[in-house]
């Protein structure tokens, strides 16, 4: 017996343990994805053992909905890989021919990966692909129209939760909702178990201009990892 | 600084938007064909090449020569050892490699398919040793264009492994010597976290003359000179500095001398 579809967002769906997204290019997985079609309408699976956004969604101890972008909105992603990620975001943020209206920044820095996205990008109007450093503020800049709604970052680099401050104080807008994917191993140059390495991170991103609405461990998901949920306050500059 | 991103910025009209987005677009494909360009990245696949064939090219060639030697019972296996599988790929039969090679034809013979792969195997023995002479050379060309100094010190082939395994010549030349002394231990050096002994020196270190041949007590020693004397090296070639030459190198291989002849007995426990 199918379990009822639970409606997350207007392109996000759960049914049980799986979620869904509507499928922007009809007919197309990105990455090998189990694609179904209800009432003329095609759901693309998005894994969660394969995406921390899709973990978080599962995880969570809120309403999920809150982690999520809404549609036409202006997301920033940084880190974004490969795209499987960014192309269920995309999914919710752009809909099919981007007929929303929304944008989706993408920077990655390895031209490797980046190669894969833009061909992502060809497929779905609203995607933008940044082959650039997402730790410069300067180098992502031209591409994000006035401020983000809603950003993610997911790098595997020291001090990722310094990098997101930094980030999200240019470029989310206040009362955005952000992302941070954090690593225990990416941390290594700290000290203490990961316990410790987290706390540290959320210790920095509360003292600065954000929010720390939820921690969400992805135990059982993604090991080791942790999406940390924020707000940016709205009468910060 | 971020102009756009300044809330007060007037939104842009949906063609400006289209053009942007197409931008974007030009500017990641143009980016992505740069990488080209990176010194870097095509070191590290022509090191990374010329590691993966030579190391296939051990395994083959060894079994080449005992498949041969097999038959071939009165083959002198290291005399002949390079003249084994040419003479075995040019030949019909095994009685005329045996008669190529000048040793008697063999007690027992292979079944026709057996021979032929046998051939084959052998052919392409041959085949791969040219590949993996034309990855190193190329990799030793490279190297020495790129890092003249670290290439000098501890030749091309080991210069070209250790800038692959730092991620690129920058992070090679920032990295501290210690560091650059354990480049590619990793194994040694996840099981010193664990709480066994610090590793003396990575593979790439070991490989040299200096320290594989110094006696086990003095290795550690040496190792951590040769590693100083290489990070100073990179960053002479990365920093655009003035590069080494043979009296600077004949120096640094004196000293490592002086190092073993300080200690010319292993410490008492």
């Amino acid at each position: 017996m199918p379990r009822k579809p639970v409606k997350l967002a207007w392109g996000i769906r759960r049914e049980g343990r799986s979620l869904w997204t509507r499928n922007a290019v009809r007919g197309v997985s990105v990455r090998g994805e189990r694609r179904k079609t209800d009432s003329r309408i095609e759901w693309r699976s998005w894994d969660p053992t394969r995406s921390k956004v899709a973990a978080a969604l599962l995880r969570t101890a809120k309403d999920p909905s809150q982690l999520l972008p809404e549609t036409g909105a202006t997301v920033l992603y940084l880190g974004a890989s490969y795209g499987s990620t960014c192309s269920h975001i995309h999914d919710q943020v752009c809909g099919a021919g981007n007929h929303h209206g929304g944008q989706v920044v993408a920077v990655e820095i390895s031209p490797r990966a980046m190669r894969e996205l833009s061909e992502l990008a060809k497929l779905r109007p609203g995607l933008v692909p940044v082959l650039g450093d997402a730790r410069q503020p300067s180098q992502v800049t031209p591409y994000v129209r006035n401020q983000a709604d809603w950003m993610h970052q997911d790098l595997s680099i020291a001090d990722q939760a310094e990098t997101f401050v930094r980030m999200a104080d240019v470029f989310l807008r206040p009362g955005g909702t952000g992302l941070l994917s954090l690593k225990a191993a990416s941390e290594r140059t700290s000290d203490g178990d990961d316990d410790s390495r987290f706390a540290k991170a959320a210790k920095i991103l509360r003292e600065s201009d954000l929010e720390v609405i939820e921690r969400i461990n992805l135990k059982g998901l993604e090991e080791q990892h942790v999406v940390f949920l924020v707000r940016k306050t709205v009468n910060s500059g | 600084m971020a102009a756009m991103s300044d809330p007060d910025w007037p939104d842009l009209e949906d063609e400006e938007q289209e053009m942007l987005s197409e931008a974007a677009a030009i500017l990641a494909k143009r980016g992505v064909a740069d990488a080209a360009g990176d010194l870097d990245r095509r070191l590290d696949m022509l090191s990374s090449a010329a590691i993966e064939l030579r190391a296939s090219w051990t395994t083959s060639e060894a079994r080449c020569i005992e498949w041969a030697g097999l038959f071939l019972a009165e083959a002198d296996l290291d005399g002949q050892r390079q003249e084994i599988p040419i003479a075995v790929a040019d030949a019909e039969s095994i009685d005329s490699a045996a008669a190529v090679l000048g040793v008697a034809a063999p007690a027992h013979q292979p079944g026709s398919t057996e021979w032929l792969a046998l051939n084959a195997h052998a052919t392409g023995v041959v085949a791969l040793t040219e590949r993996l002479g034309v990855a190193e050379a190329a990799t030793r060309e490279l190297a020495r264009q790129y890092v003249p100094t670290l290439s000098m010190l501890i030749g091309p082939l080991g210069a070209a492994r250790l800038v692959v395994l730092a991620g690129g010549r920058e992070r090679l030349a920032r990295m501290p010597s210690g560091s650059l002394q354990v480049l590619g231990a990793s194994g040694a050096m996840a099981a010193h976290r664990r709480g066994a002994p610090p590793p003396k020196h990575s593979p790439v270190l070991f490989s040299l003359p200096q320290i594989s041949r110094a006696p086990r007590w003095v290795r550690g020693k040496i190792a951590r000179y040769m590693a100083g004397k290489c990070s100073i090296a990179v960053r002479v070639d990365h920093f655009d500095g003035e590069p080494w030459g043979e009296e600077k190198i004949a120096e640094i291989n004196q000293q490592c001398v002086n190092i073993r002849e300080r200690f010319p007995k292993p410490p008492r426990r």
